[in-house]
């Protein structure tokens, strides 16, 4: 069973609790600390009243406890199942990981039981050793805020060397590629990893540690006609971005999405898709997008007639 | 009965956090389902799990609720602390952690009256009003554990001796179970062993990455189990128009997963039907394992024939196949459009027929299913046939609805839009 309380925060935060209580370092202030950190925003009004009540009998008034040990709990059958599963992952190469405990352990799913029916054909190649060496040591890198020179194949085919703090790894499920964010990069905060040849490690990373977040600055308003169910497949189409979504009338809707600005041409795409279903309300420039393919694609269709 | 912040069944809140996350317009009275306590109720847990994502908007029906999360921004899935919250009670957690207080490790093995007595001595006695924990409560509690591969029972004659299962160290998995935690099937479990860590530091994000398939995480577990075991499941399938229940009987095959439109599947060979169907996973329920299904390995290999004439999920062989090809004009400094066809083709083929020209062509067992892409070539697009020429009017259609839509024409024979799209 996945759904069970072995798993919940509220045993997660005893269990914390508990850890300081068994060393003698628990405090009332600490215990609320603790559920805040790891259980709900409403928890502590169960958590520190049960065990101070003596309901869960495992802490007493002084908050010491009759526990002796910290609380530890072995993996379950389901954990060790999907770590084996995920062990025989392709991309699992990228990480230098031993799942040697697991020999005998029966895997949750094997890439039989599933299949990607969209992904894109040119995802990067994770078991090449060249990637494998670059992905790692780009994480060492980010691990250890390190400063990195990257040679770095650009699309168009131009080669060019970068200096700069790798700090975060992109992973695109659709694409199956990682894209590298690197602060101080002069070509902008994002590499394609299956773009770069070498890195090497340089030095420690800048002393400013900030992290650019990329973040979505842009918005474009859709207004859409719930038929065929359109409102079900663009909703969810879209649920990975940030969004508003509001009836106005009918079956109409008007949906308003925010997104980065480097991504605007997928979104073109994607609102293309989508067919008459959708119309772009704003912003004009956005809608200027779609009016030009849609007159090339009317010329096209003018001159076979 | 009064408000609760956890939870017993995951069903009711399930619904609810798929409003709120994918949809998110509707007011309190729009929820015609449920009772309005129960809104409240809802909403006011989803609140306490997900605050930070919760968002607000007053309109004229009343005040909505929505979740907004732009999954590029998260490491970690926000939607699995809904997993984290099944309901127990007092004793649950108290004989939880005295359990492994006592066998703390695994040298320490003892028998059911042992333990027994260890929780009342040494653990319980020095509270003002001790719980009793009898020995069938105690062993029902370590039957449970034993099914879930925390502890072990050994026979000694006539004595069963219980001892906890050898912890294993994953210190050194952080980063992998961090990355498949969300680029994983069933990422939840990461999500659970994460826990474990004291502190994570987040070093992945996610572009085109839907979170709210975690709602389906028990679901697809279940899924996975039945097929590993090549057994039937008996399912409640509930359907979208009527929103009737339909029990079924089926040979789960293989799970069908869009990383474009957000949507997962299950294949199975409907033994109810006798034929292959597709069901969407959220709209599964109440699953429950059935016997081993002997065919099971010739059903999943008739599957995977039929995979190869399927773009997306239909998979109707008692239809015949349809035919569709179409023509994209390459403008100059344009080879992206033919790399793109290569690269997004899920099957069928792409043939260059000059320096300007290419084709793309498929046999389906739907062609309406290819629409979607072929309009994101539009501007590109020379000529496109479909050997059902009911989708090839519907294609054409929708175009010269789209020239209307943005000011640009159209035909003036067709009917209306709005009518146009019922069909």
């Amino acid at each position: 069973m996945l759904f069970h309380e072995i798993y919940g925060c509220y045993y997660n935060a005893v269990a914390e609790i508990l850890h300081q209580a068994v060393n003698g370092d628990l405090t009332e202030k600490g215990m609320q600390k603790i559920v805040s950190e790891k259980a709900f925003s409403e928890s502590f009004l169960t958590v520190v009243p049960s065990l101070k009540d003596e309901k869960w009998q495992l802490l007493k008034k002084d908050l010491s406890t009759p526990i002796k040990h910290e609380p530890s709990m072995p993996l379950t059958d389901l954990q060790k199942r999907w770590l084996k599963a995920i062990s025989l992952d392709p991309r699992v190469k990228l990480f230098d990981a031993d799942f040697s405990f697991l020999d005998g352990v029966e895997p949750l799913f094997t890439s039989d039981d599933y299949f990607v029916f969209d992904k894109y054909n040119d995802g990067d190649d994770f078991e090449n050793e060249n990637y494998i060496n670059v992905f790692r040591t780009l994480m060492f890198a980010m691990r250890n805020k390190k400063k990195t020179k990257i040679g770095y194949h650009g699309a168009k085919g131009t080669f060019r060397i970068f200096v700069g703090d790798p700090y975060k790894m992109e992973y695109s499920e659709k694409d199956d590629k990682f894209r590298v964010l690197i602060r101080s990069c002069r070509n902008g905060p994002m590499l394609r990893v299956d773009g770069i040849e070498s890195v090497t490690i340089i030095g420690d990373a800048f002393a400013d540690n900030t992290r650019e977040v990329l973040e979505s600055t842009e918005h474009i308003t859709l207004e859409l006609l719930d038929h065929r169910n359109a409102l079900e497949r663009v909703m969810l189409h879209f649920a990975h971005f940030k969004k508003e979504a509001e009836k106005i009338g009918g079956e109409r809707y008007r949906i308003k999405i925010f997104y980065d600005s480097s991504d605007e041409t997928e979104l073109v795409i994607r609102v293309l898709s989508f067919g008459p279903f959708v119309e772009v309300t704003e912003p004009q420039n956005f809608r200027n997008l779609i009016i030009e393919r849609l007159e090339r694609q009317k010329n096209i269709q003018n001159k076979e007639l | 009965m009064a408000y609760t912040e956890l939870i017993k069944n995951f069903e009711r809140i399930r619904d609810y956090m798929r409003e709120f996350y994918v949809y998110g317009f509707k007011s309190r009275d729009e929820y015609d389902k449920k009772s309005g306590r129960s809104y409240d109720n809802e909403r006011r847990r989803i609140e306490s799990y997900l605050a930070e994502y919760m968002g607000f908007r007053q309109s004229e029906k009343g005040k909505n609720v929505f979740l907004s999360i732009d999954s590029r921004s998260v490491s970690h899935n926000p939607l699995y602390s809904v997993l984290k919250s099944k309901s127990f009670t007092d004793g649950d957690i108290t004989l939880h952690f005295i359990l492994f207080d006592i066998l703390h490790s695994p040298e320490v093995a003892l028998s059911l009256s042992n333990i027994t007595a260890k929780i009342d001595s040494e653990y319980l006695s020095s509270f003002s009003e001790p719980i009793v924990f009898d020995e069938s409560t105690v062993r029902k509690k370590l039957k449970e554990y034993v099914e879930l591969g925390l502890v072990q029972c050994r026979k000694e004659g006539k004595k069963v001796f219980y001892s906890r299962n050898a912890d294993t160290d994953i210190s050194n998995l952080c980063d992998v179970i961090s990355f498949f935690s969300e680029a994983g099937l069933c990422g939840v479990v990461g999500s659970f062993l994460l826990d474990k860590f004291s502190s994570i530091e987040d070093c992945f994000s996610f572009k085109h990455h839907y979170i709210t398939h975690a709602l389906e995480s028990e679901i697809l577990y279940k899924v996975f189990d039945a097929i590993s075991q090549k057994r039937t499941l008996t399912v409640t399938n509930t359907s979208r128009r009527t929103q009737n229940d339909r029990i079924e009987e089926i040979v789960p095959l293989k799970v069908l997963i869009s990383v474009q439109n957000g949507r997962r599947y299950l294949a199975a060979y409907s033994i109810s039907y006798k034929y292959y169907k597709v069901y969407r996973l959220d709209y599964l329920s109440d699953i429950v394992m059935g016997e081993v299904y002997s065919a099971f390995d010739e059903k999943r290999e008739k599957f995977s024939l039929m995979q190869k004439n399927m773009w997306g999920v239909v998979c109707d062989e008692r239809r015949p196949l349809e035919h569709i090809e179409f023509t994209v004009h390459i403008g100059k400094d344009e080879e992206h459009i033919y790399r793109r066809l290569l690269r997004e083709k899920r099957c069928g083929t792409v043939e260059r027929i000059d320096e300007r020209t290419c084709r793309f062509s498929a046999d389906v067992y739907d062609s309406s299913e290819l629409n979607p892409w072929i309009r994101t070539f539009i501007g590109r697009i020379e000529n496109i046939e479909y050997s059902n020429k009911l989708y090839e009017n519907r294609f054409n259609m929708d175009l010269q609805d789209m020239y209307r839509l943005y000011g640009l024409g159209g035909e003036n024979n067709a009917l209306s839009r709005d009518l146009r799209l019922l069909l």
